[in-house]
């Protein structure tokens, strides 16, 4: 079982053999030891990330009385899919749910758009200005949105956005970070190759479109999943921007719902049931893309070294 | 010269159209509300009609603020406890994980210790809220189990302070463990290879190679999450309620209060310019250390 020949860290592209075969012999009574202790390390902290999503599901899909019972729920008790009626169809978070799909898919799609666009131009070599341009846009990154929330709430207001989806797309549509990604994947394509084509009689747009577009697709596909998650996921936007809860994302819908604090209330009109079933359709998603996204995160993590 | 500039300009047309986008966004929503942000720390809102320019009075009064100083304090602990305990955890992740016997077991443990990060505070927060009630939520009955409790995690400030802290430890670790998983696989295997015939155990190897080459991630990751640290805001405000409110909540959560439930958006803007200053200033001393730490 821990045969330590058999020991492989892939990580990215790179595969480290880190054993080689003959020091199986060689391993001695304290690396089994050591080994043991590893694993049992790791089962831990998985039990540690899990063992409380699984009581999340569990409550989810218990009957309404049942979930508010005390002790363990590591199973569904009664077992009753009620909880999602209700959150979903009483306490519409449907409505929540369709203006997140909604952002998401418009934020995402113009972000990648733009910061394909934005990387393109900035690999061109001898393009006037394009050095104050790189110089402007790398700036940004030193200030973090949160830091300047009353300021973009300000605009917001000025511009007449408040209480509308489109301040929420606009609320993080192009990021420093992104741009600076593709163009490293961009600077990855070998420039001889636009050379020719431009020869050949290309615009700059059709290389961009035909040579550029199809070459970086890991790139794209990182910062696409990446945005995905962030909209996904966006809060304080939601919160300075929108009022009228008819315009509320799943997640702010979803923070009246599950941060009414039981320490302090006590009662509430909300059985568990419900509180998690809400939890349950929030990470969804998530969830079912979480397998394919995996590979790319690693990429984009490493490859961005340590920005979030 | 210029003729020819202009002529390179005019056959690249299309790439600046491709590019303004970006350039008219970053105008508006970065540079101008910078702008906007520093003029209305000078000024006051009315609710109706225009703002009114008052000189420093905002920042005397944020000086004088006796809530300010206390958020600044929350911050620091709450801030300083995650940077401090949230240290280790993530190099003692990556170093688990990259002993770990089989390449299925591996990825499957990565996968599961990265989980919570993908998911917002609120689900996070909302989720251990539920967990951590004293009334049935399953920390409390596992505690009994041990004949502990029930601990009132979230409506007893020490406690949900040390709430504060430990959970953010909790979802990021993973994320964190990644960077440094990355840059162990950049170690030169020929180390290893040299320990072994010297007769090290895998434990030798781990202690005195791999752990002492992590020393410049540690030193970026360590900087980086200083500059994190006064925006923490998602976290706080999911999990806040009214009994541990003077003692969890932070600065942004303040500002936020301030200029948005309030509309003292003037008083709110001072204390933003202040951060804001902070930060780039903090920002500047990483750029140096990290890039000596790169040098050496």
């Amino acid at each position: 079982m821990n045969d330590a020949s058999q020991l492989e860290v892939p990580l990215g592209d790179k595969v480290l053999d880190r054993d080689t075969s003959g020091s199986a012999q060689r391993e001695g009574g304290s690396d089994r030891l050591f080994q043991y202790g590893v694993i049992a390390f790791l089962i831990i902290l998985m039990m540690m990330m899990i063992v409380p999503f699984w009581n999340v599901v569990a409550v989810a899909f218990s009957g309404p009385i049942a979930s508010m019972t005390r002790g363990i729920i590591l199973w569904p008790r009664e077992f009753s899919a009620e909880g999602f009626r209700i959150v979903w169809v009483n306490l519409n978070l449907q409505q929540a749910f369709i203006n997140s799909v909604i952002v998401t898919t418009v934020g995402t799609v113009l972000h990648v758009a733009l910061s394909c666009f934005a990387a393109y131009v900035l690999i061109q070599r001898n393009l006037p200005g394009k050095t104050i341009m790189l110089v402007f846009i790398l700036a940004t990154m030193a200030i973090p949105g949160e830091l300047i929330m009353i300021p973009l709430y300000i605009v917001n207001k000025q511009l007449g956005l408040l209480n509308t989806l489109w301040a929420l797309i606009f609320s993080g549509m192009i990021s420093g970070f992104s741009i600076l990604l593709l163009r490293n994947f961009f600077a990855g394509v070998p420039y001889d190759l636009a050379e020719s084509a431009k020869i050949d009689g290309a615009s700059d747009f059709r290389i961009f479109r035909s040579i550029y577009l199809p070459l970086s697709q890991a790139g794209i596909a990182t910062i696409a999943l990446f945005e995905l998650v962030s909209r996904w996921n966006q809060f304080l936007p939601v919160i300075l921007y929108i009022n009228d809860s008819s315009k509320y994302t799943l997640q702010v819908a979803l923070n009246a719902l599950v941060t009414e604090n039981l320490g302090t209330s006590g009662t509430s009109m909300v059985t568990p049931n419900v509180r998690m079933a809400g939890i349950v359709i929030a990470i969804l998603p998530l969830v079912i893309l979480y397998p394919f996204m995996q590979k790319y995160f690693v990429k984009g993590i490493t490859l961005g070294s340590v920005k979030e | 010269m210029l003729r020819h500039t202009t002529r390179t300009m005019r056959s690249h047309a299309w790439l600046y159209v491709m590019i303004l986008p970006v350039i008219a966004y970053f105008l508006i929503f970065v540079y101008y509300p910078l702008y906007q942000g520093a003029a209305s720390s000078f000024q006051e809102f009315k609710l109706l009609g225009t703002a009114e320019w008052i000189g420093t009075e905002n920042y005397l009064e944020v000086w004088k603020d006796g809530t300010f100083w206390q958020v600044v304090k929350n911050t620091l602990l709450i801030g300083g406890g995650i940077l401090v305990f949230g240290f280790f955890p993530p190099i003692m992740v990556a170093l688990a994980l990259n002993e770990a016997a089989t390449l299925l077991f591996k990825k499957l443990a990565q996968t599961t210790v990265y989980l919570p990060h993908l998911f917002s505070w609120v689900v996070i927060g909302g989720m251990w809220i539920f967990l951590l009630s004293p009334g049935g939520g399953l920390v409390n009955e596992l505690l009994a189990l041990i004949n502990v409790g029930p601990v009132r995690f979230l409506t007893n400030t020490t406690w949900a302070r040390a709430t504060m802290i430990g959970l953010p430890i909790w979802k990021d670790m993973g994320y964190a463990a990644i960077i440094y998983l990355a840059s162990i696989t950049s170690i030169n295997p020929s180390l290893y290879e040299a320990a072994r015939i010297d007769g090290a155990s895998r434990f030798q190897q781990m202690y005195q190679i791999t752990l002492p080459l992590l020393k410049p991630t540690m030193k970026v990751v360590f900087m980086l999450n200083i500059l994190g640290l006064l925006r923490i805001f998602d976290q706080i405000f999911v999990m806040r309620n009214p009994v541990v409110q003077g003692g969890i909540d932070v600065i942004m959560t303040y500002v936020y209060d301030m200029g948005i439930q309030r509309y003292e958006l003037g008083f709110a803007s001072a204390i933003s310019v202040m951060v804001l200053l902070t930060t780039l200033l903090l920002t500047a001393i990483v750029w140096r250390v990290t890039r000596f730490g790169r040098d050496d």
